[in-house]
């Protein structure tokens, strides 16, 4: 059996309405933020709670978009493109008062903030009260970085390389984020598999 | 190809593929993954475990109604139909204009954002009262029965104001034991001596007050239908009351559900909504010396600098375009003004106005010239 890895450069729905963006197409444009739109607001939402904020921040994204049309061939990942744009502006908005502890400053040390939803597994999978409370404490002991990551990875699907340039570290820091958050839950869910 | 055979839990868990098959239940990949199991049943408990991992990383996403996208996808059309290339330098400038001001506002409501904390994951979750909080402590009581506030001296050092009709409890081996807890129903003042390692956390009702070595006030009568506390030194964390028994610091610390309220701050939890809102004291008070007070005499100072000293007099933050407002200078002698007085004269001198957001002040002006 074949199969197609799912994201690897643009999809074809991609390529094509970056094609016909080149070609002045408002539609094309329309498309490609209806498309992305709940996933870069949930992105945004991670930094600032503050829904005109995220709103703005994205009518700006595509507005650069629009404006670049003509270049728009070079984008290689329009997803990545995308969530990068969001999180610059929202950070550049957000710090924007707070030039005095350096724009530096911010590349590391902003917000992140993530809930997980354990209700599901809770119900779906009959795990018992003592065992929520536990997965519950182990995610909240994830740190924000961590969270970061595995939202990249297991939401917005970016590979490796991509994730360590949206959060400026390096490939094998993404990989030691996911390996220590994962190795955490294997512990938490490892009992629960051999006493069964 | 990959070789599923050869991935241990951890490659399954980071796999694209099986990623997909955990969170989107496409039928494709159940008929591929089902099959692979059949082939290789040996693998099954590890497939389990990976799974598990994925369904427990499961996060709570915000749905977009279609109808915001349409009205968002609407905006973004309207403003690239008005920004007809010969005027396009214009718009744009226009456009980060308006965003600067935008950026000032979106700060503070970020932050209200965090303080306004909802403890309503729970619903019908019980409300606390002295007497349930109380039951299975064996605790030394004080009862203010009188008409005016009572002192009271704790054995750590720490000194209690308690105000009439409320009662205070602590156990009785409050000075040996790892944290020192004291149980209000009502009102009352707190100078709490410093001890590190030793949180000094007040239990109201449902709200927990924990203290970072510090003077404060808690008012939460059980009749009341909010809880309120006053920092007046120092600094305080305040976060509802967790049922688990071992409300650890480990808990309550970095987790959203804490409020750090700082001096002239006064936090309000309503109890039936379940929120916690901070709001800056009516008549908020020097956390400086006096001397601070005698140096606000100013003539044609920078802006930035008048702003800093009464921040930093008061510990208020006051957040206001700085570039915007980098050429404005203030003349005024601001000494033995009261705070709002205070900022009143700063505002007019540069035809300002402010606003006060979640304990915050908020300069709204034009730049100077």
């Amino acid at each position: 059996m074949n199969y197609q890895p799912m994201k690897e450069g643009l999809t074809h729905l991609e390529a094509s309405s970056l094609q016909q963006l080149q070609q002045n197409s408002e539609q094309a444009l329309a498309m490609l933020m209806r498309h992305y739109y709940a996933d870069l607001y949930n992105y945004a939402a991670r930094f600032a709670r503050d829904e005109p904020l995220i709103k703005d921040c994205i009518q700006e994204v595509f507005i650069s978009l629009w404006q670049r049309r003509e270049t728009a061939g070079s984008i290689f990942s329009l997803r990545y493109y995308l969530l990068r744009a969001v999180k610059n502006k929202v950070l550049k908005a957000l710090y924007y008062n707070d030039r005095k502890t350096g724009l530096a400053n911010f590349r590391d040390d902003y917000d992140f903030f993530h809930e997980f939803s354990i209700e599901r597994i809770i119900i779906e999978r009959q795990i018992s009260e003592e065992k929520a409370e536990k997965l519950k404490r182990t995610l909240a002991l994830l740190t924000k970085r961590q969270k970061e990551v595995i939202y990249l990875k297991f939401y917005q699907h970016l590979d490796h390389g991509q994730i360590a340039e949206l959060m400026s570290v390096s490939r094998q820091s993404v990989y030691n984020l996911l390996h220590e958050a994962i190795q955490k839950l294997r512990n938490l869910w490892h009992t629960e598999f051999i006493t069964r | 190809m990959k070789d599923f055979r050869l991935f241990d839990i951890t490659d399954f868990v980071l796999d694209e593929d099986f990623i997909r098959w955990v969170y989107e239940k496409k039928e494709e990949d159940e008929i591929f993954w089902n099959n692979w199991l059949r082939q290789h049943p040996g693998k099954h408990l590890v497939i389990a475990e990976a799974r598990r991992i994925l369904e427990s990383l499961k996060t709570a996403e915000f749905a977009i109604p279609d109808h915001v996208v349409s009205q968002e996808v609407d905006r973004l059309l309207q403003t690239i139909r008005d920004q007809h290339e010969p005027a396009q330098l214009t718009a744009r400038r226009r456009h980060t204009w308006r965003y600067a001001a935008a950026a000032a506002i979106a700060i503070l409501l970020t932050v209200a954002s965090v303080k306004y904390i909802s403890f309503g994951g729970k619903t019908g979750s019980t409300r606390m009262s002295y007497a349930s909080l109380t039951a299975d402590r064996r605790l030394i009581e004080n009862v203010n029965t009188s008409n005016t506030p009572v002192h009271l001296s704790l054995p750590d050092g720490s000194s209690i104001e308690l105000a009439p009709g409320s009662r205070i409890g602590y156990v009785r081996n409050f000075d040996s034991s790892g944290s020192r807890d004291v149980y209000l129903s009502g009102e009352a003042f707190f100078d709490v001596a410093r001890i590190p390692n030793r949180p000094f956390r007040v239990f109201a009702n449902d709200i927990v007050t924990k203290v970072l070595g510090t003077s404060f006030s808690v008012r939460s009568f059980e009749a009341d239908t909010t809880i309120q506390v006053i920092v007046r030194t120092g600094k305080v964390s305040v976060s509802a009351y967790n049922e688990n028994p071992d409300h650890t610091p480990a808990d309550a610390s970095g987790s959203p559900d804490e409020v750090i309220l700082a001096p002239n701050q006064r936090l309000v939890y309503e109890k039936t909504a379940q929120k916690f809102q901070k709001v800056l004291l009516e008549n908020p008070v020097m956390t400086l010396s006096a001397e601070a007070d005698r140096n606000m005499v100013y003539d044609e100072a920078p802006l930035e600098k008048v702003f800093s000293a009464i921040a930093k007099a008061y510990d208020i933050t006051i957040v206001y375009d700085t570039e915007l407002l980098q050429h404005c200078t203030v003349t005024a002698d601001l000494r033995h003004e009261p705070f709002y007085r205070k900022l009143d004269l700063v505002c007019r001198a540069i035809g300002a106005s402010y606003e006060v957001i979640d304990a915050q002040v908020v300069i709204q002006a034009g730049a100077c010239d």
